[in-house]
Order: C-alpha cells, then structure tokens, then sequence
C-alpha cells in the first residue's frame, strides 16, 4: 500500500508540475467568472446561468485534465523508459498502475476543488447566498471524471498518447449518449437491435447518471436512494475499467 | 573570455545576411499589419453603413437537440433564453413584431422543461407583444411541468384578468395558486374581490404594483409604472363611471 500511495505522490507532484494544467485551470477560472457578462444580458435566471455554465466547465475542463494528463501519465515512462527503472525495484505493474490513477485522481480533486469554491464564491455574490447543493453536482462530476481518467489509462496501456485521447473523448461522448441508446432501441428496430442496443446500454459506462446539472440549478428534490447507488456505480466502473487495464498492463511488453 | 573578447572587438557587420533577414522581416510585419488595420477600418465602415436586414432564425426540434448537446440542455437553454431576451429588448426598441418570439421561449423551456424564468418572463413577453394563446400556450406547458410552483398559475390569472378580463378563468387560476405552497398574500383577497365582482381596479392596480415591486428589468418596471398611472387616473374618476364596479 505504502508503494501505490508513493507512486501516487510522484503521479502527483508530476501533473501538477505540467504547465497545460495551469493553462486549463485558469482559462476555466475565466470562464465561470466570465458567465456575470451573460448574466447582464439576461431578464430572470441569473443565478442558474452562472451555475449552469460553472458546472459545464467544470466538466468540460476536468475532462481535459483527465484526459490530456491521463494519457501521458503511462506512455511518458515508456517513452523515457524510467519505468524500467521503476519495475526492476520491488513495485508491481498493478501497484504502478493503481497509484497512477490515484495520483491524476487528487490532481483532479483539486483542481475540481478550486473552480468549485470559485463557482460557489460566484453564486453567493450574485444570489446573496450560498448554494452547497453546487458541491454535490461537482461531487457527482468528479466520480465521471474517474471513470474517463481509468478509461485514459486503460488506453494509454495499449495504444499511442493521440489514439487514448481520441478514444477516451468518444467514450465521454458515448457514455453521455447512452441513456438515448435505450430510447432509440424502444422506437426503432426489431427483436436483435433492441438487444444490441440495450446490451450495449448495460455494458458502456453510463455517464449521464452523474450530471446532476439540472436537478441542482433548479433545485429538484433528489432521491438520496438512487444518490448513494449512483456512487457505487461510478465506483465500481472505475474499478472495473482499471482492473482490465491492469490486466492488459501485466502482458504489456516493453522490448 | 577571451573567445567572447576577441568577438566583441570585432565591429558589427551592417548587413550580414542575419541582420538582413531580421529587417526584412520586420518591414514585411510593419506592412502586413498596417495592411491588416486599414482593411479592419474598411470592413467596420461597411458594417455600419451596411442596414441590418432582419434575419430568420432555424429552430430545431428540442428532442433532436437534445441528444447532440451531451447532457448540457440546461446551459443550452440558459443561451437560448439569453438569445430570447436579446431579441426581444431589441424588438421592442424598434417598435417592431415578433413573429419569431414564441418558437424563442418554446425552445428554452422546452431544453429545460424546469426553467421556471423562461416560462415567467416568456409569458410576459408574450403578453406585452399581444400574442395571448401563445402566452397562456407557455403558461400551460410551466404549469404541467412545474405543478408545485404558485408563479405560473398566478400569472396566468394576471394576464386572464389584466389583458383578456376573463374573470372566471382568472378566478380558477388564482384558485389553483392560492393550493400551492408559497403563494402571495394577496391571493386570498383577490379571490374575495373576484368572487363578489367589485374592486377589479384595485385588483388590477395591487397586480401592476407587485410587478413593478418584483421586477429587477427597468423595461418592465416602466410598462408597469405606465399601467399604474392609467388606473390611478381613472379611480380619480367619480365611481358611477367606472364599469368594473
């Protein structure tokens, strides 16, 4: 455990040491604060406008992060082969892996943590007063944003750093369609494409249970229930998609 | 040191062929931007003088949408309300129609179907650009969507009593905002007054007050600032005249 939380350092103080993250954090920064422009431009709604875009940035530019950092994270220690160097000591693959993934994971709490105190910030400011249900939805990003940074990684194990960015940003899309999936299999096709399609459902991750967007910004009650199952889910995805990368990583030559 | 010395002493060669190139550069930089700014003020100029023709916007269907817009309906409907707005303000400067302005609410509340704003200020648009069936067509679809919140059954009574005075459909709707939860104080009142058929100049008079109290748009206080000053003039008439009463 010591070793996966140590690589998880070094994963750590690496990524935060990449100018690009400065780069996306502050244009996201400028981004949120950007939304009290459009809100002069509008009548009623100022509120949900300043958290509505500070939610999509979060998620947009969290997804960057996880994406652009996550894919360089295994192949930059190949490309400069220290990760001989780093397998030849008592470390294993999936340990390397592990902490890996823990380590852009805190780098992505905290740069998730920063545009969400600015978002707060922002929202209080206008509405003259404080909106933690913001926390939530960011909460619930967060756990999306875990399953594309294992999704990254499991990539990035295999293939080159453009072909993981462009899977891994399909993925996002895919898993934001997938809910629209079972709709499209209920109106169109017969007996087998209704089951492609919800085998598919059931087997891509579905990534639209963590937006929680709409129910946050015009306050709709939540089922904590489906709150809590929802978490597991995201959790055990994660999970999943790292074990396979793991797998594939054991039978990963490197010659 | 004495490398860098022996090189320093040597006088600069005036047109080496680096020096060149960096003065070329430099002129062809000078040139192209100066180029750059003369067309820039060329094509502001046009743009001025150019009429802005009205152009015609393309609705999608909001179910078509919704799929291409990953999840973020409720941001693309906080644009389109803001687009909603812009083309409403600028219309209503101009003194012009609005043939466009119901597909611009339709749309917003239909991406989120909760924007209870959209549906509010939409129905007031609406109203104030004479559109009734389409306001009260806006109101409906809130109130089916949002059955708990007591806004859009109480502006839908507003604009049944202030604009078409068809006071028992006014009636029911406050009917159905004094059930809900949160609704004004005033409704009770109202119900009263409506039910006895006196006092609709005050009614009218406490609705475009409250408007006037609750609005933060300078544009709407001064539509209700208008209606205020209408009514207190003809409550200064000798009651005999009034036909409400």
């Amino acid at each position: 455990m010591s070793r996966v939380l140590t690589i998880a350092n070094m994963a750590f103080t690496e990524t935060v040491r990449d100018k690009i993250l400065y780069s996306i954090l502050v244009f996201a920064l400028a981004m949120i604060g950007s939304s009290t422009i459009l809100v002069t431009l509008s009548v009623g709604g100022e509120g949900r406008i300043v958290k509505d875009l500070g939610l999509a940035c979060i998620t947009l530019f969290g997804l960057f992060i996880a994406v652009f950092i996550g894919i360089n994270l295994v192949s930059r220690e190949i490309e400069r082969r220290t990760i001989f160097s780093l397998l030849s000591k008592p470390v294993r693959r999936a340990e390397f892996l592990v902490g890996k993934f823990l380590g852009l994971g805190l780098t992505l709490a905290v740069n998730i943590g920063v545009m969400a105190a600015g978002l707060l910030v922002l929202a209080w400011v206008l509405e003259d007063h404080w909106t933690p249900r913001i926390l939530l939805g960011v909460g619930f990003t967060f756990l999306e944003l875990l399953i594309l940074t294992a999704t990254a990684i499991l990539f990035s194990t295999f293939s080159t750093p453009t072909l993981s960015a462009i899977y891994t940003l399909l993925v996002f899309v895919i898993g934001r369609l997938s809910a629209d999936l079972m709709t499209f299999a209920a109106q169109f096709g017969g007996a087998s494409l209704k089951a492609t399609a919800v085998g598919l459902y059931y087997l891509l991750p579905n990534l639209s249970r963590f937006n929680l967007s709409g129910a946050v910004v015009n306050d709709l009650p939540l089922d904590s229930g489906t709150l809590a199952l929802t978490a597991i889910y995201g959790t055990l995805y994660a999970a999943g998609i790292l074990s396979i990368a793991i797998a594939v990583f054991q039978r990963r030559d490197f010659r | 040191m004495s490398g860098s010395g022996r090189l320093n002493a040597r006088p600069p060669a005036r047109f080496s062929p680096q020096r060149l190139t960096q003065v070329v550069a430099l002129g062809i930089a000078g040139v192209a931007l100066a180029g750059a700014l003369v067309v820039s003020r060329g094509l502001q100029a046009r743009a001025v003088t150019r009429t802005e023709a009205p152009q015609a916007v393309f609705f999608p269907r909001a179910e078509i949408l919704r799929p291409a817009l990953l999840g973020f309906t409720g941001l693309a409907a906080d644009l389109t309300w803001i687009r909603t707005v812009q083309y409403f303000g600028s219309r209503i400067e101009g003194q012009e129609r609005f043939p466009q302005l119901y597909q611009f609410v339709d749309l917003a509340t239909s991406l989120d179907p909760y924007f209870l704003d959209a549906y509010q200020y939409g129905g007031l648009f609406l109203t104030i650009a004479r559109q009734y069936p389409n306001a009260i067509a806006i109101y409906r679809k809130g109130i089916a969507a949002n059955p708990l919140s007591w806004q859009l059954p109480h502006d839908l009574g507003r604009l049944y009593f202030l604009e078409l005075q068809d006071y028992p459909q006014a009636l029911h709707w406050w009917e159905v905002t004094d059930r809900l939860p949160g609704r004004p104080h005033y409704i009770p009142r109202f119900l009263i007054r409506l039910q006895a058929k006196i006092g609709h100049l005050e009614t009218a008079l406490e609705l475009w007050q409250q408007m006037y109290q609750q609005s933060d748009n300078e544009a709407i206080r001064e539509i209700a600032r208008r209606e205020i000053r209408n009514l207190q003039q003809q409550m200064r008439k000798p009651q005999a005249a009034d036909p409400n009463r």
